[in-house]
């Protein structure tokens, strides 16, 4: 089998599909990698960034689709060939045994010595190499369980050279060394990508870092890949504000010309000083998420009406958010409308989330509308008719008259961050 | 090839030479293992001293003595390897061939088998019973750990199975020699208490090439232990099939200790620290350890039960009293001066 043959592109992924039996993780993700490319894989936590590099080795065999090394079906290459091929650093190794450094680094030659695990003396100078370029020779009589998080990330990648693969997969592995390490070890895998042609597949959280080395990025979100191209074509405000959920601001750094993405705290703290308030309206869970968003942002939140035992009104009580309240199975009464109004009246936005609508909770959407008598503005989540229980459709016929008669409508958390900002 | 491979150092003095002192101990303990296998020979009820070899009585002492030494060395070096094998499967230091249900299976096995049957069926059959049923049970486990997790159960569960059948297993022989025939519960519980006492020669061949055929296959996969000492995930990416050595390493320490356990009942203890102490002195790679820890299982039990058939003669005490009594203290002096060395 010629696993060598450069017709291939390195990794392929075709459509796969991939997670555990009740939750897929990867949703038809189709990409190819080019040998010789730097490629980061960017995206917030628990998109499946991780899962991508376990069904790219072989560990998580996909639900659907194809993974190729090298042309080779991955699943049908043989894990001795497959080592060859692909090495992966993963976030963290540990070690019960107290084996020393270089123990740990010989493991990475156990595929390619023989049956016995006896070393030739090329073994010892590909394992020696690779430990003088992650600076660990001096730490090779040490226990591997004593070393600190950084020093035993270095340690990993020194056992991932050693076993001397084309493709090397970094899952986050460099986020705990220090600046003077992070530098170094990405100075030899440039130097592993530009001399010996290493293809280089890393999983980062620092963007700016990834767009500076980086030939492309790979942006992932809940499980699709989002975005593919060079840093200056995934790393857009609008998309990353998206896929991340919050603000953020890509610039070109006047010197280097690196492209540079950064959060907004400015802002944040600004709108802090204005102590701007809005009023939610939720239920059924629907209002937990808005409420720790809206905290963060710097508001100041009121909420209401809700039952007693919903899971909003916990919430609510464990943020230290005023709530309106009535008791469950009931309907909500003239006193408990008359405070919600108070609070509202004190309020600069009244948001509806997604609350599902019943008759009991109508009585909400009423206050919307009194609402915006008041002169408030009020911010709608779409889709009400796919959650309005009422009979005869009350709720989406009242909400079709908030819309009309002003209300605005809103889809994501981000969407709604940023409409409420231009209040 | 990543990297160009150039000479990094002509000699590969950095990773290639083990240290003078580690050679120093490896060393030391290859001459000594033949002088306390050696002086246990002399150890007998009448003292210290060969009898008389003129004397047929004598001839048949030492003769006795000397199958007693095999037996010693064959039970105990298949129960501390099977432990290394159980510690660095499982990498847990309380793992071992108890814990994980196996050697009650085998005793399971083994008590139906002595209460059952007599003549060459029993003799051969106990060893063959006795793996069967360990692994059996080990399948159970398995079976039980593996409930509710997708794929491949965690170490945890597989403890946690692993005791609740080992339980249930000595339940079962508790009620089987409670209702037994006098005869019967006298030598089941003779066998459990463990005792070197020499079994057939046809049984002892057949339980010396099974002790063979485990330690050979354990002393294969032993390079492989030590990836797969950093989990199963990190030796999968460094190319080996980890389910096959998984599989592979519990089905030779099973076959050990369902062995050590058909020859000479349930002695503890030396599958337990016997791995631990050689660790501490040589350090974990599986390749020196397997061998270091079986010639060290199998010295310790020879020298513990010279000390059970001396010690308070003419009475004979049973070995597995003698391993933890004497062992003990001696071991626990071992891990504390070099705890570090042995598991962290």
């Amino acid at each position: 089998m010629d696993l060598m043959s450069m017709a291939h592109d390195a990794l392929s992924f075709r459509d796969v599909s991939a997670g555990y039996k009740q939750h897929k993780v990867l949703d038809r993700v189709s990409f190819r990698v080019r040998e010789g490319e730097f490629i980061s894989l960017i995206g917030p936590n628990g998109c499946g960034k991780s899962t991508l590099l376990k069904t790219a080795a072989a560990l998580i065999k996909p639900i659907s689709g194809q993974v190729e090394l090298f042309g080779h079906d991955v699943q049908q290459v043989k894990p001795a060939e497959r080592a060859l091929l692909l090495g992966v650093v993963p976030q963290k190794i540990d070690s019960p045994m107290a084996f020393t450094v270089s123990q740990i680094v010989m493991n990475g030659r156990i595929s390619s010595t023989g049956f016995w695990g006896n070393f030739s003396s090329s073994d010892h100078d590909l394992v020696e190499r690779s430990m003088i370029y992650t600076d660990v020779l001096g730490l090779r009589d040490r226990y591997f369980t004593e070393l600190s998080g950084g020093e035993q990330q270095r340690v990993a990648l020194a056992m991932v050279l050693a076993q001397d693969p084309k493709i090397i997969m970094l899952d986050e592995s460099i986020s705990h060394l220090d600046i003077n390490h992070r530098q170094e070890v990405l100075q030899i895998l440039l130097k592993l990508n530009r001399e010996e042609r290493m293809t280089i597949l890393l999983v980062s959280h620092d963007l700016t870092l990834s767009a500076s080395i980086s030939d492309r990025l790979l942006l992932m979100d809940s499980g699709t890949l989002v975005a593919s191209g060079t840093p200056a074509e995934v790393l857009q405000s609008a998309l990353l504000s998206r896929v991340y959920g919050c603000d953020l601001h890509v610039q070109q750094d006047p010197y280097t010309g690196y492209l540079q993405v950064s959060g907004a705290f400015e802002s944040l703290s600004r709108r802090k000083r204005l102590g701007r308030s809005v009023h939610v309206i939720a239920g059924g869970g629907s209002g937990i998420e808005l409420y720790r968003r809206l905290l963060i942002e710097g508001y100041e939140v009121t909420t209401g009406v809700l039952n007693r035992l919903d899971s909003d009104a916990e919430a609510a009580r464990a943020l230290n958010i005023p709530a309106v309240l009535e008791q469950p199975f009931s309907p909500v009464g003239a006193e408990a409308i008359a405070s919600a109004l108070r609070m509202i009246e004190r309020a600069d936005a009244v948001v509806l989330t997604r609350v599902p609508f019943g008759s009991g909770n109508l009585v909400n959407l009423e206050l919307a509308r009194e609402a915006l008598k008041l002169g408030k503005t009020v911010l709608l989540a779409d889709g009400i008719a796919d959650r309005d229980y009422t009979e005869g459709r009350a709720a989406f016929h009242l909400a079709a008259r908030l819309t009309e008669a002003g209300a605005l409508g809103w889809q994501t958390i981000q969407d709604l961050t940023v409409k409420l900002q231009q209040l | 090839m990543g990297m160009k491979v150039a000479e990094v150092c002509g000699d590969n003095r950095y990773t290639a030479r083990p240290h003078h002192k580690a050679r120093l101990r490896i060393t030391l303990f290859m001459v000594a293992i033949p002088l306390l296998l050696a002086f246990s020979l002399l150890l007998g009820p009448s003292g210290i001293g060969l009898p008389d070899l003129q004397n047929p009585s004598g001839s048949a002492i030492v003769s006795l003595r000397f199958s007693r030494m095999l037996m010693g060395l064959m039970t105990g070096a298949a129960l501390a390897a099977s432990g290394v094998v159980f510690q660095a499967l499982l990498r847990n230091p309380l793992a071992e061939p108890y814990v994980l249900g196996v050697s009650g299976g085998a005793g399971l096995g083994a008590t139906l088998t002595i209460l059952a049957g007599s003549g060459v069926f029993f003799s051969l059959g106990l060893p063959v019973v006795a793996f069967v049923s360990a692994v059996l049970t080990l399948m159970v486990v398995y079976g039980i750990a593996r409930q509710g997790s997708s794929g491949h159960p965690s170490v945890y569960s597989l403890i946690l199975s692993g005791v609740i059948v080992s339980s249930i297993c000595s339940s079962i022989i508790m009620f089987l020699v409670s209702t037994a025939s006098v005869e019967g519960m006298h030598n089941v519980i003779w066998w459990m208490l463990g005792s070197l006492q020499p079994v057939s020669s046809d049984q002892q061949l057949l339980s010396a090439a099974l002790i063979v055929i485990g330690l050979g296959g354990i002393m294969l996969l032993s390079p492989r232990l030590n990836a797969l000492a950093l989990g199963r995930e990190m030796a999968h990416y460094q190319g080996l099939n980890a389910d096959r050595v998984l599989v592979g390493g519990l089905l030779f320490a099973t076959l050990l200790a369902a062995t050590a356990v058909s020859l000479s009942g349930m002695i503890g203890f030396v599958g337990l620290i016997v791995p631990h102490v050689m660790r501490a002195i040589f350090g974990p790679d599986h390749r020196k350890l397997v061998p270091l820890a079986a010639l060290a299982g199998g010295t310790f039990l020879v020298l513990c039960d010279a000390v059970a058939r001396t010690i308070i003669a003419p009475i004979e005490i049973p070995v597995g009293v003698v391993t933890a009594l004497a062992g003990g203290p001696f071991f626990l002096i071992i891990l504390q001066r070099r705890m570090k060395q042995a598991w962290i």
